[in-house]
């Protein structure tokens, strides 16, 4: 990240394959349903960046459910009964 | 789940930390939110102080974790800590942004790059920050460097909500994919 700077992309409008190969071998290990169609270095740049928004997409989606459902787990809980305490046993 | 024997014990330690961070957040907005709360507002604060946490988890230098301090900064206004700190940081990032990046170019070749570029569009959305980010090998790295940290957040969540409060065991319904 430090010699940034100096680095001056030529075409930086697009991505290059190099970047695309290695965003691609990450993202596999989150996303193995990323179909590659020809050789790896050929994957769709704009496949690739599609299926990753989606993928965060999906997970934003889960956090906002999970804050639901978390918040009406808390809502049903007496608050001196036993599953406060087990609660209050978690969070310490 | 991953390859790598080392990149899953990193998982592991971010999962712990972030369990932390969220037990001290939690704390944190309790005692300065007013009770008692209806269940949209335990909502708002359960995900307000998880964001922040795992943003806490991560703190260093990425754009999206100081994004979303400065998103919860502005969302609690009782709490008068880390609001300006908030945005002298975002202030901060934004500054190292503009100096380190080259400005986007336009490609004389369209067809294809229409996709790639409407797409990152997206992404840079998605990505907390990620409009300040001009450089797409900058990006790449946030977005990589979230998704990590935004899964792990997913996984506690998952596996705390999925404690019988009962008997304090996991309940079999893990997996909500």
């Amino acid at each position: 990240m430090s010699n940034r700077r100096s680095r001056q992309s030529s075409n930086a409008s697009r991505i290059s394959d190099d970047q695309m190969i290695d965003l691609v071998s990450k993202l596999r290990q989150f996303l193995p349903e990323i179909h590659e169609r020809r050789r790896s270095d050929k994957v769709s740049a704009s496949k690739v960046l599609q299926e990753t928004c989606n993928y965060i997409r999906k997970l934003h989606r889960e956090v906002d459910n999970l804050s639901d459902r978390l918040s009406q787990l808390l809502d049903s809980v007496d608050e001196d009964g036993p599953e406060a305490a087990v609660i209050r046993s978690l969070l310490m | 789940m991953f390859y790598d024997e080392a990149m899953m014990n990193t998982y592991n330690m971010v999962k712990q930390r972030f369990i932390k961070k969220w037990i001290n957040t939690l704390h944190m907005l309790d005692s300065s939110i007013e009770h008692p709360l209806n269940v949209t507002e335990r909502k708002n604060a359960i995900r307000l102080s998880s964001d922040l946490a795992i943003a806490a988890t991560r703190s260093g230098s990425t754009v999206w974790s100081r994004t979303l301090i400065s998103r919860s900064g502005n969302k609690t206004t009782n709490l008068t800590t880390n609001k300006p700190m908030a945005r002298r940081i975002l202030k901060k990032a934004r500054n190292r942004m503009k100096n380190r990046c080259s400005t986007l170019r336009r490609n004389g070749n369209f067809t294809a790059k229409v996709g790639v570029r409407k797409r990152t569009e997206l992404l840079k959305s998605l990505v907390p920050g990620g409009e300040l980010i001009d450089d797409k090998d900058y990006l790449i790295r946030e977005t990589l460097d979230y998704i990590v940290y935004l899964r792990a957040q997913v996984d506690v969540m998952r596996t705390v909500a999925a404690v019988d409060l009962v008997t304090g065991n996991l309940t079999n319904d893990r997996t909500n994919k």
